[in-house]
Formats: structure tokens, sequence, C-alpha cells
């Protein structure tokens, strides 16, 4: 069996920050395990940029306000305790990035350059040019070269084992072999990303955000919080969804309908354009439900003008955005306007994180960080450029906290995560040996259809309980699946079917906390219950699942500054 | 009928290893009644290496060939080398898109009373013949169609690549060469290596590298069926044939096939004695082929 | 009008390779990598490929397709069957790569090797972790596109000189992190890439273009190898082939504005040397008449107008 004081799971860039950070001045052995080649991971489709108020663009800028903007943007759902550590030690991460070489985009004056960004009262947002995660990625995975920081590439998470409350260690597969191994583990952070392929073709989410290290977690015990916030980006490009940079709109860019309006001037005449996403994404689907958007149906879409913005200015802050329009969306958009149209971008909630300084989980050895987890900072609703900021600034944290889990907790006994260990080889056997049944592509199509329609930008309780019924019975359904693939070695039909399982589990979770949640707050827009309600729901949902039933409790949210308030932009 | 002009810019090799080139050249451009000046006091175009030493004499150097081209008050100047074609080309595409860098050059210029301007294309015989001269008229001007024989078009990188510079066609599959082979009335042979790169370059240092390439190059058209290998670049010519001997040392298949110019081609087609146009020239002897296939 | 497309893969198990063929519809639009989808998804889920991001940035689906290398997310088929002017498409893994079952290949091997050049900043001292560092716009600028790379592998795939090299030639890529970090301006250490670039066979690339031709982020491969060159001249390593090669043509025209075809290879290679390895081949080309040993290049008309070019150009270099 496979012994290591700490194993990272997941090579983006919070896994790549906790490896860095665990081993840093330490004797432990630690590892990271990840399914596809770490530059791949979806870090590195973060484009516009990284929050820290900084100052240098806007002196007036501070903590206080990016904490106040943050708090704000969350609906009040995010802990504030853990939102102004989070502000508060932003800044000196951006020094750390540019010590180990961002290349960030720079001011006149040398520092590292900032950009406005919806919901931000000051322009924090520092970036380079419109790749920043791809930026800061290739920067930390050059980090762990340095370093020597072992990857166990194409290494694929099944479960985690966990006997009574005690973490022992967790069963993976080595799909370039074949093999399924237990790793024996003191400490592990799970750093797996998203699960936004819940919408499967409705996402800006690359193929593989499936929630798997979230889904391991929920099996074993630990619960989900809030997974209902799902984020939907105002941009993603009409025809494939793929992600438009929020630095579209922090640059000066225009949303038009098919009147030729600036729209945004009735929902958040301040702001306008700027105004943070879950407004910008309901207003979007608002023209369209209202006859003012161009298109029918699936294909409907508003226009996004950034022309006025000039040649110059679009090569130099947005030429990965301009490029993206003209090869997905065959557009130019220095002369032409582009289709947009929301798309599921990112998952608020995830692993109930109860250490915003460790990231520990309930289970001690387990602690989780990034968009897999919870901790939370972005409640309801999360501020663009807040993203990459925390899996770069917790990613450190969490290694730092593996780190001292590791150095304190003994290895466990090894009981149950041999039975989980037999019981995923059985199932691989199964599974190559099984001839007939349901294609796993199936069921996926059936989940992200009933989740797009069901339980998307607005919400109902009769269409929540519909998608209910369709994710339950997809559920049965997964049971009767075959993979049609009898190799043993990467067999990524079976990789794909317990992604698929993964997304089910989880789907279920996210429309049971919607539908459970009688109000609308940030992402979670309800048609019947159109107000906040903080009397019964300013709290944090947690999903349990226990011997298969899912189970929702609520835990209060941490208040220390900001009492809520009317949200208005 | 128009008459076609150009600057001609020779290049290094067309004065000393390749003088069966530049008098094929020379020959078919006169069959053809097109008038090649020669630039008065033109240099080598750096050849892919002064650039290494130092960026700014490579483009300089070339913005004063261009510019000797330029003062002929000629539309285009052509070259029959690919590297040649490349070098002017992308200086060219510097000075005109950086306006900072040609001011620069023409500082520098202005000592030799010279001055970059920007007037002058650059092209090679190949695409003047396609795009200037034109395949219908070319066509007029066989007399000797080259039936029967089997041409492996080599293009080499210089023609093709990068194509934000030469831009002439897709250098994942051009067909200039196979259009004009067509012309002539010769056959296009498909094969494996037919986009490959020479490794002229690198002889020197890579050179153990380079000559497994020419093993392979020689070797898949002649796999393939051709008859010899045909290529509009002095450079790749020279790889090809003055080094195949050196290649087939040691190597266990036979991979003797002979390598014309494309102007050597194309005269043969004119009805230009092989004298003229320098066949016997080459290292790897193209008659005894052309005599079996009748075309001599 | 097009109906179908024939795609003929070629699979890969860890022990045999076969090709497999496909037939899909034709659909307007698509991408390879909707084809590569399509197939998995309703006619054999057994194939294999990599794929992630799905819009360019993440690097992972880049596949030979009729041998030129694409990035499947972002190519249309409709330009792939342009190009080839056929609907008979032949995918196959990247070049110059191991591949591990059918389309996905191995990159760890390329990774130990760019281990090699440090891809990695080495800060100076004007920098620090708590309050890292200043740099200008302009400095900015000569890593912004070099740091653009999403190691696609398209460029080693391309490459002419991977594809017979037996020994340690770098990928494209690696040359490009090596001048990356070689140029910013927060590296106290630009020699510690540029060194093992170096000696890695720096010298060995072929000038071919493939790489630059093929890059999906439009990065400068060949121009930041030749700076590399120039960079490797100024730590001193001049006695090389190469060095001494490229200085051949760089003086000759100077002195006389043609090359010595001559002297070339003992400028190169130095006397002992040619006379040991290049005597049989100077015969050959005595002897057919392509160099004749008597004959030294003239100088060209207007020659001191060249070298005047040359002070001026070492005056601006100096400055």
């Amino acid at each position: 069996m496979k012994k290591y004081d700490v194993v990272v799971v997941g090579a983006g860039g919070a896994g790549m920050q906790a490896a860095l950070n665990a081993a840093k001045g330490s004797k432990l052995s630690v590892v990271v395990l990840s399914k596809i080649f770490p530059t791949r991971s979806h870090t590195g489709a973060a484009q516009g940029g990284i929050n820290a108020a900084l100052g240098y663009r806007d002196r007036t800028d501070s903590i206080e306000k990016h904490f106040k903007d943050t708090v704000k943007g969350s609906d009040f759902l995010a802990d504030q305790d853990a939102v102004h550590f989070f502000c508060e030690n932003m800044p000196k991460i951006i020094s750390e990035l540019d010590y180990i070489g961002v290349p960030f985009s720079r001011d006149v004056n040398g520092h590292v350059a900032q950009r406005p960004f919806g919901g931000a009262s000051s322009p924090r947002t520092c970036y380079s040019a419109d790749k920043t995660g791809h930026a800061i990625l290739h920067a930390l995975y050059e980090q762990c070269l340095k370093n020597d920081v072992i990857f166990l590439d194409d290494w694929f998470l099944l479960s985690l084992s966990v006997d009574n409350g005690i973490f022992e260690g967790l069963v993976a597969m080595n799909m370039r072999e074949g093999k399924i191994e237990a790793i024996q583990a003191r400490a592990v952070v799970i750093a797996t990303g998203g699960f936004g392929r819940v919408f499967w073709s409705r996402t800006t989410n690359a193929i593989n955000m499936t929630g798997d290290g979230t889904a391991a977690c929920f099996n074993a015990g630990i619960p989900l919080k809030d997974p209902e916030f799902v984020q939907f980006h105002p941009t993603g490009l009409a025809s494939t969804g793929v992600l438009l940079s929020e630095a579209c709109r922090g640059e000066g860019g225009y949303l038009l309908n098919k009147e030729g309006e600036r729209f945004m001037e009735r929902y958040a005449p301040g702001k306008m354009e700027l105004a943070p996403r879950d407004l910008v994404a309901r207003s979007i689907e608002t023209e369209i439900k209202e006859g003012r958007g161009f298109g029918e149906g699936m294909k409907s879409y508003v226009l996004m003008d950034l022309r006025h913005l000039g040649a110059e200015k679009i090569m130099e802050r947005l030429p990965h955005v301009r490029e993206l329009a003209l090869n997905f969306e065959g557009v130019d958009l220095v002369n032409e306007l582009v289709p947009i149209r929301p798309s599921c971008h990112y998952m608020m909630g995830g692993i109930h994180v109860t250490d915003f300084q460790t990231l520990a989980t309930p289970v001690d050895g387990i602690h989780a960080v990034g968009e897999c987890c919870s901790v939370s900072i972005h409640g309801a609703n999360r501020l663009g450029g807040n993203s990459v900021a925390d899996v770069v600034l917790f990613g450190k944290f969490a290694g730092i906290g593996a780190r001292q889990t590791a150095e304190r907790r003994d290895f466990a006994p090894t009981g149950k995560l041999e039975e989980e260990l037999k019981r995923w080889r059985e199932e691989f056997g199964r599974m190559r040996a099984k001839k007939s049944g349901i294609k796993f592509f199936e069921i996926r199509d059936r989940m992200a259809e009933t989740m797009w329609y069901n339980v998307g930008i607005f919400r109902t309780e009769t269409e929540m309980a519909q998608a209910l019924k369709t994710i339950d019975a997809a559920i049965e359904a997964y049971k009767d699946v075959y993979i049609g693939d009898s190799s043993e070695k990467y067999n990524m039909a079976f990789i794909n079917y317990v992604e698929v399982g993964n997304l089910l589990k989880l789907a279920k979770a996210v429309a049971l906390g919607a539908l459970n949640r009688k109000e609308s707050r940030g992402s979670h827009a309800r048609a019947d219950y159109p107000k906040r309600d903080d009397q019964h729901f300013l709290a944090h949902t947690l999903v349990y699942y226990d011997g298969g039933n899912y189970r929702l409790e609520y835990a209060p949210v941490k208040i220390t500054t900001y009492q809520p308030e009317e949200r208005k932009y | 009928m128009t008459t076609f002009r150009y600057g001609f810019f020779p290049g290094c090799t067309l004065e000393s290893a390749e003088k069966e080139l530049k008098m094929s050249t020379l020959k078919v451009a006169e069959a053809l009644e097109i008038e090649l000046i020669e630039l008065k006091g033109w240099t080598c175009c750096g050849a892919s290496h002064i650039q290494d030493i130092d960026e700014l004499v490579g483009t300089s150097i070339n913005a004063r060939n261009i510019a000797l081209g330029e003062a002929l008050h000629v539309d285009k100047i052509i070259t029959v080398c690919n590297t040649c074609t490349l070098m002017l080309r992308q200086s060219k595409k510097k000075l005109d898109e950086r306006k900072e860098l040609r001011d620069k050059v023409n500082e520098g210029l202005s000592r030799a009373n010279l001055k970059y301007k920007g007037t002058t294309e650059v092209t090679h015989l190949l695409w003047a013949l396609i795009e200037d001269y034109g395949l219908e008229n070319l066509k007029k001007k066989v007399v000797r169609p080259l039936t029967g024989l089997k041409v492996a078009n080599f293009y080499g990188c210089h023609i093709l690549m990068p194509p934000k510079i030469m831009g002439f066609e897709n250098p994942a599959n051009p067909q200039s060469m196979e259009m004009i082979v067509d012309v002539l009335g010769a056959e296009n042979v498909p094969f494996s290596q037919r986009l490959a790169c020479c490794g002229f370059h690198a002889v020197f240092p890579a050179e153990k590298e380079v000559n497994r390439l020419t093993q392979m190059n020689c070797l898949s058209p002649k796999e393939a069926g051709a008859d010899c290998l045909v290529t509009p670049c002095p450079l790749c010519q020279m790889q090809l044939d003055a080094y195949q001997p050196g290649a087939q040392k040691g190597f266990d298949k036979d991979i003797q096939i002979p390598v014309l110019h494309l102007p050597q081609l194309i005269g043969l087609a004119l009805g230009i004695s092989p004298k003229e146009l320098g066949i016997k020239r080459h290292i790897v002897d193209a008659l005894p082929m052309l005599r079996a296939r009748a075309l001599v | 009008m097009m109906n179908s497309l024939t795609i003929k893969i070629k699979r890969y198990d860890g022990e045999k390779t076969w090709y497999q063929s496909y037939i899909l519809p034709y659909e307007k639009g698509r991408t390879i990598l909707w084809s590569l989808t399509t197939i998995r998804e309703t006619l054999d889920s057994t194939l294999v490929y990599t794929s992630a991001c799905q819009h360019g940035i993440c690097g992972s689906c880049a596949i030979k397709v009729n041998g030129k290398s694409f990035l499947a997310c972002q190519t249309p088929l409709d330009k792939v069957i342009e190009t080839f002017q056929t609907t008979e498409l032949i995918y196959e893994p990247l070049a110059n790569f191991t591949v591990i079952r059918d389309l996905a290949v191995a990159w760890e091997p390329k990774m130990a090797k760019m281990k090699k050049i440090k891809p990695w900043l080495i800060p100076t001292e004007e920098g620090s972790e708590e309050k890292g560092f200043l740099q200008s716009n302009e400095d900015f600028h000569k890593i912004a596109s070099s740091t653009d790379c999403i190691l696609c592998g398209i460029c080693a795939s391309e490459c002419n000189q991977l594809h017979v090299n037996e020994s340690n030639f770098l990928e494209p890529f690696i040359w490009n992190r090596a001048y990356r970090y070689a140029v910013d301006s927060r590296d106290k250490s630009p020699e510690a890439h540029v060194g093992p670039a170096y000696e890695n066979e720096l010298w060995k690339c072929l000038h071919c273009m493939a790489c630059v031709t093929n890059c999906p982020k439009h990065i400068d491969l060949t121009e930041e190898i030749s700076s590399l060159r120039k960079m490797s001249i100024r730590m001193g390593e001049t006695k090389n082939q190469g060095a001494r090669h490229a200085f051949a043509f760089f003086n000759d025209v100077k002195n006389n504005g043609h090359l010595n075809e001559m002297m070339l290879p003992i400028k190169t290679d130095g006397v002992i040397k040619t006379a040991a390895t290049k005597l049989p081949f100077a015969l050959r080309m005595i002897k057919t008449g392509k160099i004749n040993p008597l004959e030294r290049p003239k100088k060209v008309d207007g020659i001191e107008g060249v070298q005047k070019i040359y002070d001026y150009a070492e005056e601006v270099e100096n400055k």
C-alpha cells in the first residue's frame, strides 16, 4: 500500500499551492494526484483577474472596501470572519505571485496593473492581459518543478475512506495502468475544482469539472454547504457557452438588446454593466424572456459591444477574448457585436470547510480548498476576480493546515480502506465485463437538461420538483449503465462513468438545496419567492448524505461587521 | 502581351555552387520573355544566420537589397531561392509594420546614400509564374511536354513558412509546384517527405541529423516511384544532391535520385538544352534518367 | 455537397497499433474535437483522447490530422477539409511524444527535459516576497507573448529536428521557456536558462519555421531561438560550429557582400576537421564544377556602403 504524509488531490492553482506549502520547511512526503496533467487544470481558464486591494490604481481602495464589496456581493451569506482574512491576506499573495514570476500586466509606475470588475467599488482586479489564470497556473507549475513536487498524473480519486469519523486514506486509480490502489495518508487536501458539468453543455467549465473530490467527501459523510448557489456568467458565447471574460465589461463593454438599448440601465442604473454577475445574468435572461433578445429558445442571445474601445485597447487588454470570439463565434469584436448568453460558471457551494485558516473539514485529516469547497467567502454570489484569489490564497493555507495536521496526526488503521479498495476493484471488474445496459452519456444528458431548464437562472417549486424526479430516475437508471470498454489500461469510459455518478449525486444536492431555500438570494433566484428572507434563510444550507439518504440542516452565517441590507448597484 | 519585368536577386549560391540555377533561370526567363534586371551590388540575404549574430544588420542588409530594387522602379523583386525570399520578405514585413525600426534602419542606409521606401514587393519565380505570368501562358510555351516523367516536388520550408510572411499558399497542403508540373506535362508523385525540411541550414552543427533527413528525403520519393526530385530552392537542391553520396554511405537502402532545380524542369519543357540548363553540374547525374525517358 | 466524413484513427492499446475508420454525418461549423466527442459518444466509447477546457487555453487536445498538428477544440473541420481537399481524415497522436493509448500522449518525459533550462524565476535582489517587483510595461511586453504558451505540444510534433534527433535537442516550447525567463527583467540569472539551452543543442535548430507556423498562440519561437543564440554568444559561447557558421556569413557579407562558399566549411569547422571530414565532398564538388577552388568572390558594388551600414548597426548596439 502506498503511504504518504500528505496527499493533495487536484493539480490546479489550489492543489499546487497546497503542495508547495505543505512541503515547505518540512520533511513530510507530499504527493499530488491528478486525473489530468497539471497545466490542463481549470485555473488556467480564469481570464480577467485576481482581486487584491493594493490601491495602485485607486489610492482610496482598502482591505475594508474589498471586504465590504465581497460581503455585499455574497448577498450577506459569506462568513465575514473568513472574508476579512481573505481580503487582508490578498495583497501579500499578489507580491508572492509576482516574486515567483507571474507575468502581470503593469501600470505606468511598474506596479501590477489593476482594472475595474463587476461589484467592486474600486478597480482592484490585478491581471495578466486576459489570461490571468493561465499565467498563474503555469508559474505555480514551474515552482513545483523547481521544488521537485511529486505528481501522480492520470490518477483518479475514487473515494475517501473514513471509518467512524477517522480518516484512513483514499482509493484511486492509476489510469494508465488500470490499477486501483489504496493510499494511506495522514492528511489529504481535496482541490478538485467545481462541478459545473451538472449542466453539461451549458457551462463555461472544462469537460472534467465533475466534482470528484466533492462527491468523495460527500460520500464520506462530510456535508455540502450551500450547493444551490450556482453562478451563471453573464457573457458566455451564445452558441458554445465559451466564457468571455468579465474584463470585457470591466474595460467598458456595453450590453445591448434587440432595441439597441443598454438595458442594464433598467436593472442597475448606478453600476450599469459593471453590476455583479448574478444581477447581470438575470437581467439578460429577463430581456430574453420579455422578447427583447435576439433568436429563439435555446438559441436566444443579447449582444455585447466592445467596438468603442478601439482596436489598440482590445489587442492590449483583451487579446485572448478576441481570439475566442473569432474562433468560436466567428466574430471579430474589434468591429462586430458579439452574441452572448449566460452560462453556468461557478459553484459557490461545496465541501463544508469549518476552519478558514487551515481549510479543515469536519473530518480530521481532510482539508478542502478552491471551488470544490465552500469556506464560505463567496456566499450566495461570487465576485469576479475572487476565485483565482481564493485558490491561491486558501491553497497556501490549506497546504500549511495539512502540514500541521500531518505533523500532529498519525496514520490511521486501514480496515475500511482495504474494504473500499476491494469494492472498487470489483466495481471496475464488473463494469469492464458488463455488456449491455444504458449508456452513461444518455443519463448525463438527461440530468443536464433538467438542471438547465428547471434549476437554472430562475427557479420555481414545480420545476425543481420535476428536476428532482428526473434526477432520481437518472440515479436509478445509472445502476444499469454499461461503459462499452473492457480495457484495463486508460479506460476513460470507466472514469467518465464514475464522473457521471459523482455529478448525479451532486446535482441532486443542488436541486434539494434550491427547493428548500424559499427565498431569492444572490445567484439563487426564485420566481415564486422573489424576496430575500433573512429571518428564515440567513443561514448556510448543509446537505448530508448518509446511507443513501439526503438530509438538510442549516448553520448560522458569521456576521462580524455588516448587517444584511438591500443590495443595490 | 504584357511585359514582365522584375528586379532580380540571385542570391549567393547562384554565383558559386549553384551556377546552373542562374543559367537555367536566365534561359527560362528569356524563353518566356520575362525581363530580369539584376540588382546592382546586392549582398547575401543573411541566409537565416546573420540574425543570430545581429538582428539589425540582418534587417539592414535586406533593406539595402530591397532599396536597390526600388531604385529600378520595378513592382517586384524576384528570387529563385526559398531562403532569400523569406529573408527579404521578413525584413520587408518588419520594416513596413514598425516605423521606428524603419527609421532606424534608414538612418544606417542613408550612410550608403540609400533609402528603404517599401514600394517594391518580393516574390519567387514559382509564385510569379502562377500569379503574374499565368499557367495558361506558360502552357502555351511548352514545346516538349515532359510526358511520362514522374516528378516528386520537394517544396522546402522557406517558400511556405511562416505563412504570415510568405502567405502565398497554405503550408499544410501547398499545390503550386503540382500546378506547374501539370502544365509541363509531367506526372506528380505524392510522397511522404514532400513537405519535409532538407536541414541545410544546420548541416554543420547537426550533421548526423541532417544526414538522416537526406536519407529519408531521397528514399521516400524513390520508393514512391519518382524519377527525380524537383525543388524551388537551391539550398534544398544542394542538400539533397551534393550531400546525397554522403548520406548513402552506411545506409543500406539505395537512395540515389537526381535532384533538379525548378527552372531546369521548366527549361526542359520549353525545349532548352540540358547543357544550357547546366544539368550536368549536379552530383547525381540526371541525364541517364532523362535519356531513359526520352526527354533529351 | 458533403454528406459524411470518414475519419480514420490511429489506435493503440498499449500493445498493438491499428487504424480504425468511423463515418460521421457532415455538419457545418463543427470542430475536430466535435468529431472526436461524437465518435466516442455515439460510435465507440473505447476511443481515448484528451480534452479539457474546450476553448484553447488548457492545451490538452492537440492531435495530428492528415499529417499536420492542430488544436482540436479550436480548429473547424471545414478548415481541415478545405486544406486537404478531402473528407477522408486521418487522426493520429502528436509526433515526437510517447503514446499512452490512442491519441493520448505522455508529458512527464518532456517536463523532465524542461527542468534542464530551469523554467522558473531566479529573482533579483530588487524584489521580495513581501513587496513583489516593479517591472516596466515595456519589460512586461518582452514576456507577454512567450508566457502565452499552453504546452499543447504542437511545436514539438511539427519540429523537423526532433523527427530525426536521438539526443538532447529541446522541444520548441522548452526553448520558449528558456527565453521567457532569460528576458524577464525580474530574473537575475539569464545564463542559468541560456546556458543549459546552449548545452542542449541550441544550434541544431534547422530554421525550418514549422514551430512558429503551427503555434496556436502565435509565439515567435524561431525569433526566440535566435535570441537565445545571441545571448549564448554574448555569454562567450562562440567556439562552436553554429556560432562560427553564423559569424562566417556575418563577416563575409561585411567584407565582400557575398558568401565565400569555398571557405565556409573551414570557417565553421576549422582546417583540420574540414580536411578530415569534408574532403570527399569537396572533391566531388570540384569535379562537377560546382565549386572552383581558385575562384574568390569579388567585392560587390557599393561594399563601402554595406560596411557603413555595419558600422552604424554596431554604433546602435553599443549605445
